[in-house]
């Protein structure tokens, strides 16, 4: 059964990427008005709920919205169009997926800084590191103490 | 000057007041902030047009709102904030009855619940719609009761207080309508 695991595993792996590459290059059927809406709906934030779409939401306040995406999708309004009037109405903050691309580009970037700060600061303690030559006295620096102890002693 | 320890010194006393100082207060200030009290886009802007039934068994449009200042109060009978608030539309109605209109606006609630509150809170004679669908309640961008808007004579929402009014909210907020509060 062990010898068996990995091959197993492999053989999962593999039918588990070709389904998702299968999904992927499947052509893509229109989306329905029912479709749109929903996409836009698990987009929007549940105004009184804490966590949770207006999709995955059962408040009444998010069973209004979802039936005002539909009448505005059914009046033939774009979904950009949909969004921007919820937008006018709660602000950016209804917005699950951040409009701005300030808010995409910002993590990756501080990120990256991070890095580049750490590498900076690693490389800078190896070389400020005191060399070697002037850690250990010279020989001409040993001979003088040699002579100085010496003297003392005697 | 360049020796490296002193060097790292002012790198040390750089890192704390650039990237240390910002980060920390950007967190506390985060801790304090109520997640509900976003700014609503409409301040600024025309009250979103509204009409339906009050629980007066009237016609209500949000036209008529036109001339005068107003405050439009979103409430449900199970919200206690909203008896907490009460008293002071009451006595905000009472004493503004020339110079300034009141409209609730009953949020997510039945008529007979509704109806309950005022007979046993005070009812102040001002109009109730009922927000039965809550389309009225999404148009004006609710979160949640109580919420109150302050709008101008010429119709501009020019404030939206979230959670329940206190006597400080309402002078400052008239005052700011040109009304003595």
């Amino acid at each position: 059964m062990r010898r068996l695991a990995l091959p197993l595993a492999v053989a999962a792996l593999l039918a588990l990427g070709a389904l998702v590459l299968l999904e992927a290059i499947r052509p893509a059927a229109p989306p329905t008005a029912a479709d749109q809406a929903l996409q836009i709906a698990a987009e929007l934030r549940c105004p009184d709920c804490f966590g949770l779409s207006v999709a995955e939401s059962q408040t009444a306040a998010a069973a209004a919205i979802r039936q005002q995406i539909v009448d505005l999708i059914a009046a033939g309004r774009t979904p950009a169009q949909v969004r921007a009037y919820f937008v006018a109405r709660y602000g950016e903050w209804i917005l699950l997926l951040p409009s701005s691309p300030l808010a995409w580009w910002l993590p990756p970037a501080a990120l990256l800084v991070g890095a580049g700060l750490l590498a900076w600061w690693l490389r800078r303690g190896r070389s400020a590191a005191p060399p070697p030559d002037q850690a250990t006295p010279s020989d001409d620096l040993r001979g003088r103490i040699r002579d100085e102890v010496e003297q003392l002693d005697a | 000057m360049a020796t490296p320890a002193s060097r790292g010194t002012i790198v040390r006393w750089l890192v704390v007041p650039i990237v240390v100082v910002p980060l920390a207060w950007l967190l506390f200030t985060g801790l304090g902030r109520d997640p509900r009290n976003i700014p609503s886009p409409l301040v600024g802007h025309p009250l979103p047009v509204f009409a339906a039934g009050t629980l007066e068994g009237t016609h209500f449009v949000s036209a008529e709102l036109r001339g005068r200042p107003a405050v439009v109060n979103v409430w449900a009978s199970w919200c206690p904030p909203c008896v907490d608030e009460h008293p002071l539309l009451l006595d905000l109605a009472a004493r503004h009855i020339d110079d300034l209109s009141v409209v609730g606006i009953v949020y997510q609630d039945t008529a007979d619940g509704a109806r309950g509150f005022l007979a046993r809170y005070g009812n102040g004679g001002w109009p109730n719609v009922v927000d039965a669908s809550g389309a009225i309640a999404v148009n004006l961008g609710v979160t949640g009761p109580p919420e109150t808007f302050f709008i101008d004579a010429d119709g501009i929402v020019r404030a939206r207080h979230v959670g329940p009014l206190t006597r400080a909210v309402i002078a400052a907020e008239l005052t700011a309508l040109g009304i003595v509060p």
